[in-house]
Parts: C-alpha cells; sequence; structure tokens
C-alpha cells in the first residue's frame, strides 16, 4: 500500500525538488518496482540539486548553528588576541587555534548585561537567554529558551531531529532550555549518541527507505496516546498544561520522524555511516576528555552533513566543572580558585580545551560541501560561563565564531570592544545570520536591538 | 536588623539584601582578631542562617517537649494548588514496569535524567517537563519492554489469561489488556479509554497478522500513555481520590506503583477514611518493598547518587578504588536501613552510632577486618575509635571533598545544607575565592582557612561553614583516617551553633542535637512525600506540628512516615479540583 503511493508520488512531475529525496537510483529503482506507467525522468538540473552536487558554487545548503559551551571561563589576560580585524594573532590560550585563525572570529570585552548573582550561573543565563537566572536556594533556571532552541524552533523542523545535545565531560547536564525550568539533557555516551544518529533508523544516501508496516503502528500508538492526553488537558492548570504540552510537541516531533523513515534520505554527497565508537571509560579517575571530544566532534559533523539536524549544541563541560585533567593536579573548578600567580595549570586546561573546539572547527571543514565546506555553511558560537574564572566575573566574556553562515559573517577576524558593550548583540547577530526575522534580544540590562555588525559580511 | 522568614531568595532585592548582611557582619566581624571578633560574627551569622529557616527566634523556638498531638487533627487550610501533575523519576520508571509486571524486567535506560528541585527528584518530578529527548526515548524503551514480557515465558504465561481464537480477539485482548493497565495506570480504565487499547491492539494485529504483535502494541501504548507517565493528582472538593492516594501512598513508601490490594482498597473508598488510610500505610509501611522505597528516599534527602560519580585522584588517595562510591552508597543505606527497619531506632543514631556495614573495600579504608571476605557485614566500630556515624562514612566524606583534597567549605555546606535544612547565601562574584598554600605560617587547613577568612567577603558566610569542615580534618578527600595535614597535627576541635565539639565524633553528636537536625527530616520528607516545596505557614503549623509530634515519639522514622501520610499535607488536594 505504501509503496504503491511512494510510486505515485515519485511519478508526478515536480518543477522544484529541493526538499523531497530523488536521487537517479531511487527512479530507475522506481521503474523496475513493477509501475507500468511512464516515467518522465525529471531534468537533469533538479536531479542534481537533491543530490547536493549542483551547489557546485557551494550555496544552497541548508544554514547550521552550534553552540559549543565549555566551563570555567578564561584567564583574559591571556586570552585576547593581539591586533584586530583580520590575521589576528594567537594569545597564549588561543595558541592551539593558530592553524584556524583564517576560520575563526574572536569577539572580546564584552559584558554580560544580567545581575551577577550566582557564580557561574548567571552569565550563561544571561548571554545564551537574554535574562536574568531564576533563583530558588539551590536551584536555578534559565527563565528564557536558550539561544541553541530558540534557533531550533525557528529552523529545526525539516530535520529529523530539531536539535541535538551533546555532553563531553561525563555528567554534564548542559544548559540547553526551552524555557523556564525546561532543560533538554545531553547525549553523554558516544555509544548511545551514535544510535540514536546512526543507528536502526539511519538510512543512508543511496539506501533504501524502510518499508515497515510498524512505523505506521507506532503512529496509530501516538495517536492514542495523543487521545488520552486530549482526555484530561482541560482539567489541569496553567504551568501543567504547558508541562503536557512540550510533552504532546515531542509526539508529534516523532510522528514526523517516523514519517521521514518511510521516505528516502536526503542525499547529501558527504554522507555516509560512520563507524560504531568504543566506550570511553576514565583512566585513573581522569576522563578520556580528548577522546570523547574527538568521536563527539566527528559524529555531529557527520550529523550536519547527514541533515539529520540543523542545531546542535555540544557541552563540552558544565559550569563550575571539576574534571580531573591529566597531568593536573586538582580539578579544573578547584585550580581556578586555588592555584596561585599565573595559574599555569588552569592556562593549560583552557589551551586543551581550545584544543578540543579546534577539533570540532576541523571535522566541519573536513567536509565539503559544494566547493565549499560544510564549516561554511555553518556558524558555531563557543562561549562560556565566565570571564575571569577566579572571581566569576561576566566581563571580558569569553566569545568565538567558527564559519560564516554561508557567508553572512566575515571569517576569522578579531573584534575588540574596550567599553564592555552589550554581549546580547551576538546572539542577536546569530539569529539574524540563521536567518531569523528577529528585532531584538534579552530583557532589561541586557536588551539590544542591534546587532554586531562588525562581525557581518 | 531584621530578619525575614523565607525558604528562597525570593527577589533579586532580598538576595542582595542579604549579601550586604552577609559583608556587613564581614565587615563589623573581622576587624580585629579579638577573642571577641568571631562571638560577634557568629551573632549575625547565625541569625543570617536561621533566617531561612523559621526566623531568628527560631534558635530557641523549637518546641522540645512532647507533644502528642494527633497528626490528623491539623489545621483546615491547605492549598497546594498547581501543579497536579507528577512525572516519574528514572527510578520509578522502573520499578512501575516491575511492579506491573511483577518481573524485574531489564528495562532499557531511558534518555530522560531527573531534575533536583527543592533538594530532591521528587519535586523537580512536579516542575519540570519531560525533556523532547526523554519523551522520543519513552517511544522506544516501551517496544523494547513490551517485546521482553511477551518473549519471556515466565511472564508472558502470566499475562495471557486467555487463549486468542482468531488473529483478532477483541474479548481476548480485553482481558489481557485491561488487569495491566489497571496496574500501570492505577485505576480503572474508562471504558473509551478500554476500547482505545484494544482498538490499538486488533489494528496491529490485523496488519501484522499476529495476536501477538497486537498486544505488543498494545502494551506499549499503555507504557507510553500520559497516564503511566505522570501521577495525575487533580484533586476533588479539596482532596485526593482515593486512586490518587492510593498513588501518592505507593509512591511515598515503595516507590513505586500500587499493588492490587492497594487499588482494591481505593476503589473501595476505604483511603478517604482515617482508619482506611492508616491500614494501608501500615501494610505498605511492613511490606520488604517500603525497604527499597525508604532507601530511595535517603538516596533523594543525602544526595547519594553523587557517589555514583566519584572523581579522585588514586596517586593522591591510595585507599581509593573504583568501587569506593558505590560500596559507601551501601555501607550508608544498609545503616540506615537497620536503624529504621531493624531497630526502629532513634533517627539520631544515624550520628553518632558505632555500628556500620562495611565490605573489604570499607573494611581497609577505615583499617579494620574485614568481616568477611567478600559482600557487607554488620560491624561494630570501636568505641574509642575516631568513627562514628554518618559523619564518619567514606561516602558523606568522599562525596563533599574535592579530588586531589578534603574541602572544609563542602563538607561544613553540606552539614548545613542537608541535615540541617539551613540555605547559605551565594557566594558573592568578583571576590577572589582562593585559599592560601600551605606555608610555615599556615601548615594546616585551620590556619590556611583563618588567612583566607580575612577576606571580608568571605568570611560571613564561610564561618558557617568552614569551622564544621575543619571538625572532620582527621579525614581525608576519601574519609581515610589521618592525625597530620602537611606534617603537621590537626587540631579537629570547633563549636556548632554554640555546642563545642572536640572531634568528628563529637561533631556527629552536636549535629544530632542540633534543634534543625530532626526538623529537617520532617520537612525533607513531606516534600518527598507531597512533590512540592512547603509554604512557610506549612512550615509554621503543619511541619512544625509533625516535628513535635516526631521528637515526643522517640524520633522514629517509620513513625513519621505514617504521620506524614496521615497528615493534611498528604491529604488535601488544591481548590482547583
Amino acid at each position: 500500500m505504501r509503496r504503491a503511493l511512494k510510486n505515485t508520488f515519485r511519478l508526478t512531475p515536480v518543477p522544484c525538488l529541493r526538499r523531497i529525496p530523488l536521487s537517479r537510483r531511487t527512479v530507475l529503482r522506481g521503474l523496475f518496482a513493477g509501475a507500468t506507467v511512464s516515467v518522465a525522468l525529471p531534468p537533469l538540473d533538479i536531479f542534481f540539486d537533491t543530490n547536493g552536487e549542483a551547489y557546485a558554487d557551494g550555496t544552497g545548503f541548508p544554514k547550521r548553528f552550534g553552540l559549543w559551551f565549555w566551563g570555567n571561563g578564561i584567564l583574559p589576560e591571556y586570552w585576547t588576541p593581539l591586533g584586530t580585524g583580520e590575521g589576528w594573532s594567537p594569545s597564549p590560550l588561543l595558541e592551539p587555534l593558530a592553524g584556524l585563525t583564517n576560520e575563526i572570529t574572536v569577539i572580546s570585552g564584552l559584558e554580560v548585561k544580567v545581575a551577577n548573582l550566582k557564580p557561574h550561573g548567571s552569565g550563561p543565563g544571561g548571554f545564551l537567554s537574554g535574562t536574568d537566572l531564576k533563583i530558588a536556594g539551590e536551584d536555578e533556571t534559565f527563565r528564557a529558551p536558550s539561544l541553541d532552541q530558540l534557533i531550533a524552533q525557528a529552523i529545526g523542523g525539516d530535520t529529523v531531529y530539531r536539535s541535538v545535545e551533546v555532553g563531553v565531560a561525563p555528567g554534564t547536564g548542559g544548559r540547553s532550555y526551552n524555557g523556564s525550568d525546561s532543560k533538554n539533557p545531553p547525549e553523554l555516551e558516544p555509544k548511545a549518541l551514535f544510535e540514536r544518529l546512526f543507528g536502526a533508523s539511519f538510512t543512508a544516501p543511496g539506501e533504501e527507505a524502510i518499508i515497515d508496516p510498524r512505523l505506521a503502528l507506532r503512529r496509530s500508538v501516538l495517536d492514542s496516546v495523543m487521545a488520552d492526553a486530549a482526555s484530561v488537558r482541560d482539567r489541569l492548570g496553567q504551568g501543567d498544561r504547558e508541562r503536557l504540552e512540550q510533552h504532546l510537541d515531542a509526539i508529534r516531533d516523532i510522528e514526523k520522524r517516523l514519517i521521514k523513515l518511510e521516505t528516502e534520505p536526503p542525499s547529501f554527497a558527504a554522507c555516509n555511516r560512520p563507524s560504531i565508537p568504543f566506550d570511553y571509560p576514565d583512566i585513573d579517575g581522569r576522563p578520556q576528555m580528548d577522546a570523547r571530544n574527538a568521536i563527539a566532534s566527528d559524529l555531529i559533523a557527520m550529523a550536519y552533513a547527514c541533515d539529520l539536524t540543523r542545531v546542535v549544541s555540544i557541552w563540552h563541560s558544565d559550569p563550575v566543572s571539576d574534571v580531573l585533567y591529566e597531568g593536573a593536579s586538582a580539578g579544573h573548578h578547584q585550580l581556578t580558585h586555588d592555584e596561585p600567580g599565573e595559574q599555569i595549570q588552569v592556562q593549560g586546561i583552557v589551551k586543551r580545551i581550545m584544543g578540543h573546539f579546534g577539533t570540532f572547527v576541523d571535522a566541519l571543514r573536513n567536509i565539503p560541501e559544494g566547493d565549499r565546506t560544510l564549516l561554511d555553511n555553518c556558524v558555531i558560537l563557543g562561549t562560556s560561563d565566565v570571564g575571569f574564572a577566579r572571581t566569576h566575573q561576566i566581563d571580558e566574556f569569553p566569545i568565538l565564531l567558527a564559519g560564516t553562515a554561508s557567508g553572512y559573517l566575515k571569517r576569522g577576524v578579531h573584534i575588540r570592544s574596550d567599553i564592555k558593550e552589550n554581549a546580547s548583540r551576538v546572539p542577536l547577530t546569530l539569529m539574524q545570520a540563521m536567518g531569523m526575522p528577529v528585532a531584538s534580544f534579552g530583557e532589561g540590562d541586557a536588551y539590544v536591538e542591534t546587532g554586531l555588525k562588525e562581525v557581518v559580511a | 536588623m531584621s530578619c525575614t522568614k523565607t525558604s528562597v531568595f525570593e527577589s533579586t532585592q532580598h538576595y542582595l539584601q542579604t549579601r550586604r548582611l552577609c559583608q556587613l557582619a564581614s565587615v563589623t566581624g573581622m576587624r580585629r582578631q579579638s577573642k571577641y571578633y568571631e562571638a560577634s560574627v557568629w551573632v549575625v551569622a547565625l541569625c543570617l542562617l536561621s533566617w531561612n529557616m523559621a526566623g531568628c527566634e527560631s534558635r530557641t523556638a523549637v518546641d522540645l517537649r512532647p507533644v502528642a498531638q494527633d497528626p490528623t487533627a491539623f489545621i483546615e487550610s491547605v492549598t497546594p494548588g498547581e501543579p497536579a501533575i507528577r512525572k516519574l523519576t528514572r527510578d520509578q520508571f522502573v520499578s512501575s514496569i516491575h511492579d506491573v509486571f511483577n518481573a524485574d524486567i531489564a528495562v532499557p535506560p531511558t534518555a530522560e535524567p531527573d531534575f533536583v528541585a527543592g533538594g530532591l527528584a521528587s519535586v523537580g518530578a512536579s516542575t519540570t517537563p519531560y525533556s523532547p529527548r526523554g519523551v522520543e526515548s519513552f517511544e522506544q524503551v516501551a517496544y523494547a519492554v513490551a517485546n521482553l514480557v511477551l518473549t519471556t515465558p515466565e511472564i508472558r504465561v502470566r499475562i495471557m489469561v486467555c487463549e486468542p481464537t482468531a488473529i483478532v480477539d477483541s474479548a481476548c485482548a480485553q482481558q489481557i489488556i485491561e488487569p495491566i493497565a489497571r496496574l500501570a495506570w492505577r485505576r480503572i480504565l474508562t471504558e473509551d479509554e478500554l476500547a482505545r487499547l484494544v482498538g490499538v491492539v486488533n489494528s496491529a494485529a490485523q496488519t501484522l497478522s499476529s495476536f501477538n504483535a497486537g498486544l505488543e502494541f498494545g502494551l506499549a501504548a499503555i507504557l507510553q500513555s500520559p497516564f503511566f507517565l505522570y501521577r495525575f493528582e487533580l484533586g476533588h472538593s479539596g482532596r485526593f481520590t482515593d486512586y490518587e492516594l492510593a498513588s501518592r501512598l505507593a509512591y511515598f513508601l515503595w516507590n513505586s506503583t500500587p499493588d492490587i490490594e492497594l487499588l482494591d482498597a481505593a476503589e473501595a473508598g476505604e483511603l478517604s477514611t482515617d482508619e482506611g488510610l492508616r491500614a494501608s500505610a501500615v501494610r505498605l509501611l511492613s511490606d520488604p518493598r517500603a525497604r527499597i522505597g525508604m532507601r530511595r528516599f535517603f538516596i533523594e534527602y543525602l544526595h547519594l547518587e553523587e557517589l555514583l560519580s566519584l572523581s579522585k585522584d588514586p596517586s593522591v588517595f591510595a585507599f581509593y578504588t573504583t568501587d569506593l562510591g558505590e560500596s559507601a552508597l551501601e555501607e550508608t543505606l544498609s545503616l540506615l536501613d537497620y536503624l529504621v527497619f531493624e531497630r526502629d531506632a532513634d533517627y539520631r543514631a544515624l550520628l553518632t552510632t558505632t555500628t556500620t556495614f562495611v565490605n573489604p573495600t570499607l573494611a581497609a579504608l577505615y583499617d579494620i577486618p574485614a568481616p568477611s571476605s567478600e559482600g557487607f557485614a554488620r560491624v561494630n566500630l570501636p568505641p574509642s575509635g575516631p568513627r562514628a556515624g554518618l559523619l564518619g562514612h567514606a561516602g558523606f566524606l568522599s562525596a563533599h571533598s574535592h579530588p586531589v583534597s578534603t574541602s572544609v567549605t563542602l563538607r561544613g555546606k553540606a552539614v548545613r545544607n542537608i541535615l540541617l535544612c539551613q540555605d547559605i547565601p551565594i557566594p558573592p562574584v568578583e571576590v577572589d575565592t582562593s585559599i592560601p598554600e600551605p606555608s610555615g605560617t599556615a601548615p594546616t587547613m585551620r590556619e590556611r582557612v583563618a588567612e583566607h577568612l580575612e577576606s571580608e567577603s568571605c568570611a560571613a558566610c564561610h564561618l558557617m561553614t568552614d569551622p564544621i569542615g575543619l571538625g572532620l580534618e582527621n579525614f581525608d578527600g576519601v574519609g581515610r583516617y589521618r592525625l597530620l595535614d602537611n606534617g603537621h597535627m590537626i587540631d579537629p576541635t570547633g563549636d556548632l551553633d554554640g555546642t563545642d565539639f572536640l572531634n568528628a565524633r563529637e561533631l556527629g553528636a552536636a549535629v544530632a542535637s542540633h534543634p534543625d537536625y530532626l526538623r529537617c527530616l520532617v520537612r525533607t520528607m513531606t516534600r518527598y512525600a507531597t512533590g512540592r516545596v512547603e509554604t512557610k505557614e506549612e512550615l509554621e503549623t503543619h511541619i512544625t506540628t509533625l516535628t513535635n509530634r516526631f521528637i515526643s515519639q522517640g524520633a522514629h522514622v517509620q513513625g513519621l512516615a505514617l504521620d506524614i501520610v496521615l497528615s493534611p499535607m498528604f491529604r488535601r488536594a488544591g481548590e482547583g479540583g
């Protein structure tokens, strides 16, 4: 039944097939699958559009957004690059990115303009959601969605996953919020991440769509679940209704995902099935951060390349993360407070984290899209929870950009603010770079209406 | 100076006011290193930390006289209002599936973590939504469980209460589905609901030409339903319904779904009466599942889950092994189980007893003979040894330490936050928080901290925590006993809110006799049972009454659990229903 419908669908000439999965193999397979009517092959240029190959100039690929967050900030004194504009030279802490200065933009000197009430908490809340952190005793939550989710709501609907959240350090909880008290937990284990993205539900380009009557039955079960919810919804108060509504939205996403499984995957040239990752147990009480970061980088790069998602947040480590790095005499957070002087060990850890950021950027750059790279069609925001960790300041906030959002942004410049300008200008600029028609970001002192023109191409 | 009564920082203003008080305390207190400065800081600090509990007067206001009051005879007004749907915690998700199918099914892990609010995952389950990622995983886990149920012969034979006569057999499908759904949804199903589930079974059976496959989809529908994944506690006329009470009771005492007997009692309307509710609560408490449920409460209350992700540097701690966290968790839970269920002991014994449970890992750490070659056994620590009670457990000592060292601040904060339910103000930002390195003038942590406390903005708040932590300095970052720190003799003496202590054991006794200690258990267990943070009024009325009764009855935890069940906070719903 489904098969027949599918063939009919294929036989309909459609002038623009950008989002409709169609490849030469698909069409030919349709021919041999018993269809008896004549087939009008679509013109070759459209044909190639779906293949990714016709984008010879590198345009037309979707834009992707990535948030790459690490805990415990920086040492501003050793962070700010020399020189502004293009050709910036790396500071000691940015040394690991020396080979990427033409790809990475550094924005230094901005301040997060919210009340800095909670060490390590107010910074990310203020920068990523533009609002004061909500604090109740030991509890804290963003008051508004985090930047990754604002973007996911706008552009995430077309892909298998609206957004993907990943944690690198074991136990990372992340700060991806759908709204107050509503967090998106990151995937922590490489194998679980692989299974979700590239496991049983993944079809690589050129592979047939999954023909399985169980998929439709699973959707009918979801309908039954929705009916259960509808029967009780009216009796709930406002807050509970919103909680349930988020649940039902997630079910609708599952339904869409099941439908996608029944159709051909998009045919991006660079997309292929990665190999299954290993387990990465701690060694001598220390997590294997290099390996965990590398595998997460590769899997996420491929998730972008296969257009499984266009919005990712990578939580390298949490605020206050006390990861015990190889060679360090104490946990990261403890060192930021207790190590005296120039904090050589903390510097070493920040450099190591920058190396991890570089690994991710490299993974994106190594994947071609047309005559550009995947990185060109991304914009990755690298940031943290504080500026100077020792004092929890949220001025001199660390902000890195990689990728140009398909040419919207400049490539590889250093922008410096000596007057502590509002950091909210960055999220506003990035939403605009992703094509969102937004005119402002943030609340109160963090409110802005103008983006950071200096980084726009 | 005025102290306001609140359990949370209600506003930025309030927080800032607190911080100013804190700093004021340090400025006035730290001027001179006279004998008096410490006292003056303490006056301010005590006031500061008590405003969160019950105001300045709480130091002396807790009535320790016996009050044999009936816990049901409380005041009328309890208006919790929203929220009224409670998610299942990770643990409840698994235990509910086990109890629905009466089998230890290997439930695959979901992607939904617990979110803590008010100190407890049980409260977070009332305030947060399921994440989209979690919901996605519930769908997959539901099919995996359904598949396991139908392919495991012992389980399958139990649920197949009829033999289908055709691929589509509505009557048989209903006979199989109905009792399972009743347990999973914790109530009788409406005809519509039952018809919907049978419809799912039938259409899947038809499509896949298999009655068995139909059942798989039916079971998956039950397990994905909001009626399984949430506990709906909407109430009716200001009271929870019998079914809602059955769920509250079962998840409080068993951390799992109600059994058939409890659902029958609910159906018969027995839980609306004092006697009926008491009888069911007593039955549940005497069931072995209550011991599992109580363990869960203490895992949440004492934040013991942290022990499963300990990060310790083995090159610093020779006695650290990768099974330490797990072993330490089991020690604390075993002792609690023993005190609460086998001895029905006074809860204060948790901090003073020399009885504990050790396996070879812990015996080595504690430097005592291993009682058995493997597994845990009860032991009595030397009566005059350094170690007694929870504050001597490897779990408490290692969880509230750094990966490479102790932390007097984290340990002190844990005593105040967790055991005494006192909020420590959030440290101010933009101050240097470093502790000086050991030096000639500051060889041990005590002197290093003292130097540290010369920073005015740190001192007031750290004086609440660090003196407690200094009392535990004889135990290193994994709980190994030591006399020396950096080659110098450790001085573990101090005082806790006016009670002097000479060492860790006396500190434990001081915490046990602290007026906030028992009240803190009452408050936390009530939060756990009701899934919400109490109002200020409830703190002064119901929680105080429960506390007084708990104390007067000898501080028996089972008795407290029973009193909480019978209290209005457990039984009265918001006005909405």
